[in-house]
């Protein structure tokens, strides 16, 4: 079993994705088309980068040690968030999700 | 209390702050001064200022691209850093606008050590409902 897919065993963990370094969706699960899964994969390389950047930049210009590289990034929506970490991207229901927890396991998954 | 001060409670607090949706620093409070300042929180505000705006943008497109729901309006943005995060809100902004007002609550923010933060307490602080004026 793909080890990216246990973390859809988590509460309100809806769709992970995990891609390469030119965002291209390597595999995906959940509930989501194959098609809006390339979409979110390269969503979130994109915005992967621009968060780098933006660290990058706010440590350059304050001096302030500790802000890169950065670990991740989550956008709060309205009833979904997306959350992002390393080349591992998922979408979760905010009100079932244990977002401390996700974030953990995302971390470690990572790294494998 | 207000919500900065209680965004200083939560664990590992270095600062809480407010910003206009320009970004310019309105209020803050910082717990470690020779760590964080005044100044820093500045940059951050406009850092996070232009990614709630980013954010809506995507949030938009994504929703009329796939047809899914639930991403737009925008309620929070949050950067992990390596040892610091960054967490803010537009909340109340949003409640406000629905209610058809123009003068707007300023967004507010908070920024933790990675070592103890609770992203999810975070929320809960930023999300209380606040009555609109």
């Amino acid at each position: 079993m793909s080890m990216i897919r246990r973390l859809l065993a988590l509460d309100g963990v809806n769709v992970i994705c995990h891609f390469r370094d030119d965002g291209y969706l390597i595999e995906g699960y959940g509930l989501m088309s194959h098609n809006d899964m390339g979409r979110l994969a390269q969503f979130a390389h994109d915005y992967r980068r621009m968060i780098q950047g933006n660290a990058d930049q706010l440590a350059m210009f304050t001096g302030m040690r500790g802000w890169t590289p950065p670990r991740g990034w989550v956008i709060r929506g309205v009833e979904q968030s997306v959350c992002g970490v390393a080349n591992l991207v998922c979408v979760v229901d905010n009100a079932d999700a244990p977002l401390n927890e996700i974030l953990m396991e995302l971390q470690e998954v990572s790294h494998w | 209390m207000t919500t900065l001060d209680e965004l200083m409670r939560l664990p590992g607090a270095m600062a809480a702050f407010e910003f206009r949706g320009s970004g310019e620093l309105l209020e803050q409070r910082i717990a470690y001064p020779d760590r964080i300042n005044e100044s820093t929180l500045d940059l951050l505000a406009h850092m996070c200022s232009a990614n709630m705006s980013i954010a809506t943008m995507q949030a938009r497109g994504w929703e009329k691209v796939t047809a899914m729901t639930g991403f737009y309006p925008i309620k929070e943005f949050t950067l992990i850093g390596f040892d610091w995060s960054v967490v803010v809100s537009g909340l109340n902004r949003e409640q406000y606008k629905q209610a058809g007002k123009f003068s707007l609550p300023p967004f507010v923010g908070v920024v933790l050590a990675n070592e103890k933060a609770d992203y999810e307490a975070a929320f809960a602080i930023l999300e209380k409902q606040e009555q609109v004026q």
